[in-house]
């Protein structure tokens, strides 16, 4: 299937809201200006295969020199006048310049090495058109002309450096401009485009933003446990947004994967996420109305910022690929040029940080987890929190087990402060009551779990059987 | 007597989140009980050898360290004919907070840097001391001849 074809499947099928799919990128308009260019061209006597071999010939010496002096280049395209990249973000409209050297005296292309029927192709245009025909002009001396990019050559870094290779004096040359319109109307539209997809992009953003900043304070509420109601639901809203860390829609946190997922891994992970919950009947211990309705609010966000990536995803591709045909149209050589000149708004992966990071900080720390409280020895909840000297913080079982086996140094920085910790300041009473109130059903069986180990202890082995035979 | 949290917790990470080069899985009848397989590192005269290890968690883990031992032959300063190892963090300096994950990793860039002036195989740290490149065409070597699956 063509891609053309595709994307608008695509633009129609997925539920994309209406707005979005008007600002997407008119793949098939931008492939009609392609057509009119290639028939302009065509007119002036430059087919593909022609343009092709002009644009082989300069890479072949740009090659062969490794320098950019490129003396004998025979014409150039310009992509667009006085811009510098600093300006990117205010988008000048495009000029873009088709320009080829002919010899003043003989009307002879500017190039040694082309073959002789493109050569013949390339003055027959110069002269049969009588060069008044096409716009020749000498070579404008001053500055602001020097400073254009004319780099055709996708490898030489397109900055706003003094270039040595704008078009430039060469004595006795003339320089012809052929009179190019659809291309200038290609780069306009494309360009306004993508401007226009960032800033649904700037909406979007703000829009969830306001979502998000709702949900985290329902989220607030609903988890609070001084509130008597809560007490049950903070494991539940525990598990759910656990299970949604382990599975790292967005973004992989292990050491294998580590790295920004695509929209199609992200909508995987997302699915399986919401999979779990509803196997662990997570939904169904919700009694209440509110809670219910905040979860989908969660899950709603997560859609959308879904939806978003896939958005942005389809249409760097269309915007790749309809550069791509232009190339292969044309044979101008713009694709490697163009996506410098004009940064491509990173929708996706920007607002998928910006998102994960806002959901992560106004919704899920409503919920402390367990693993960021447990004891780095037993992995277990810190209770008792014993804090040493050194500022380290584990639980009270196994240090003093550390301390009957006479290892005295920390087990995280290795200063010798276990020893010294036998008093009860050394207990964190602040996080203490913090473990307490957010981890009651943690807090109570480690505490039995404490008091059952200080008794084998005291009276060993046996004193577990009897423990679990009362 | 059951096995700790830890111990669990452990074990469940590794299988979930295997560290990369390294898989360890617990025999079923003891479950303190790990085969180890370490991917020689690149760029080491044992890139492209697969070692086989084992790995015991004593009763007073993780106050105690592991015990690993190496099962495949290897060329090295630091792991001795039976396959022990010479290593700071196994040992001396073992801390409760290491984990098994720590612990391969630890022993895997031991393989990507041998240390001739902390020798365990006294022969094979004097060769790498006296002519290295000779060491270093040996290890290879032997991980053509012992470590390739």
């Amino acid at each position: 299937m063509k891609f053309g074809h595709v994307f608008k499947e695509c633009l129609r099928n997925e539920g994309f809201p209406p707005e979005w799919v008007d600002s997407a990128i008119s793949y098939s308009q931008l492939k009609k200006c392609i057509n009119k260019l290639t028939s302009e061209l065509a007119q002036v006597g430059l087919d593909p295969a022609t343009l092709g071999k002009l644009l082989k010939h300069v890479e072949d010496y740009n090659a062969s020199t490794d320098q950019n002096d490129d003396q004998d280049r025979p014409f150039e395209y310009i992509l667009s006048g006085d811009d510098t990249p600093g300006l990117t973000k205010e988008r000048k409209p495009f000029q873009p310049k088709l320009l080829f050297y002919v010899n003043e005296a003989t009307g002879a292309l500017h190039s040694a090495k082309l073959d002789a029927e493109t050569k013949r192709k390339l003055q027959m245009l110069a002269v049969e058109m009588g060069m008044t025909d096409l716009r020749v002009f000498e070579e404008p001396d001053h500055d602001s002309l020097t400073s254009l990019d004319s780099n055709p050559d996708p490898t030489s870094p397109t900055n706003d450096l003094p270039h040595t290779n704008g078009p430039r004096k060469r004595p006795g040359y003339r320089t012809v401009e052929i009179p190019l319109t659809s291309d200038t109307e290609f780069f306009t539209k494309l360009s306004t485009e993508l401007s226009g997809l960032e800033a649904l992009q700037e909406k979007e953003k703000q829009k969830m933003h306001a979502e998000i900043d709702d949900l985290g304070k329902q989220m607030a509420k609903l988890t609070d446990p001084d509130r008597r109601a809560n007490k049950k639901l903070l494991s539940v809203w525990r598990q759910i947004f656990q299970l949604y860390l382990e599975e790292g829609v967005f973004f992989g946190t292990t050491e294998t994967d580590h790295t920004a997922h695509d929209a199609d891994k992200a909508a995987k992970r997302f699915q399986e996420f919401c999979n779990k919950i509803a196997q662990a009947g997570l939904v169904d211990k919700f009694k209440k109305k509110e809670n219910i309705q905040a979860l989908n609010t969660f899950i709603h966000i997560n859609q959308e910022l879904l939806q978003g990536l896939r958005f942005g995803e389809i249409n760097r591709t269309a915007m790749l690929k309809i550069l791509k045909k232009f190339d292969k149209q044309t044979a101008l050589g713009v694709k490697a040029a163009f996506p410098k000149r004009i940064e491509y708004p990173e929708f996706s992966e920007h607002l998928a940080k910006a998102v994960c990071a806002e959901v992560t900080t106004q919704v899920l720390s409503h919920v402390p987890q367990l693993d960021d409280y447990s004891c780095p020895m037993c992995m277990d909840l810190k209770w008792r929190p014993v804090r040493l000297s050194c500022g380290h913080v584990f639980c009270i079982r196994c240090l003093i087990v550390m301390q009957t086996n006479k290892q005295h140094n920390c087990p995280l920085c290795r200063e010798k402060t276990v020893v010294d910790a036998n008093s009860a300041e050394n207990l964190d009473l602040e996080l203490a009551d913090f473990l307490k109130k957010w981890f009651p059903d943690e807090v109570k069986a480690k505490q039995k779990y404490n008091e059952l180990m200080a008794g084998i202890d005291q009276y060993g082995e046996v004193y577990a059987e009897k423990c679990t035979v009362m | 007597m059951a096995l700790p949290k830890r111990i669990i917790k452990e074990t469940e990470r590794l299988m979930a989140e295997p560290v990369q080069g390294i898989s360890a899985i617990p025999h079923e009848e003891n479950l303190r009980h790990f085969d180890v397989v370490i991917f020689g590192p690149s760029q080491s005269p044992y890139e492209g050898g697969v070692f086989k290890a084992e790995l015991f968690l004593p009763e007073d883990y993780p106050m105690a360290p592991p015990k690993v031992r190496f099962l495949t032959k290897i060329y090295h300063p630091n792991i001795d004919r039976l396959g022990r190892i010479c290593l700071d963090v196994l040992k001396s300096n073992w801390s409760p907070a290491l984990q098994i994950r720590t612990i391969l990793l630890s022993i895997q860039a031991l393989l990507g840097a041998p240390n001739p002036d902390d020798p365990l195989a006294n022969d094979v740290a004097q060769q790498w001391k006296e002519d290295q490149n000779k060491a270093i065409a040996t290890a290879k070597e032997w991980t053509e001849k012992y470590a390739k699956p």
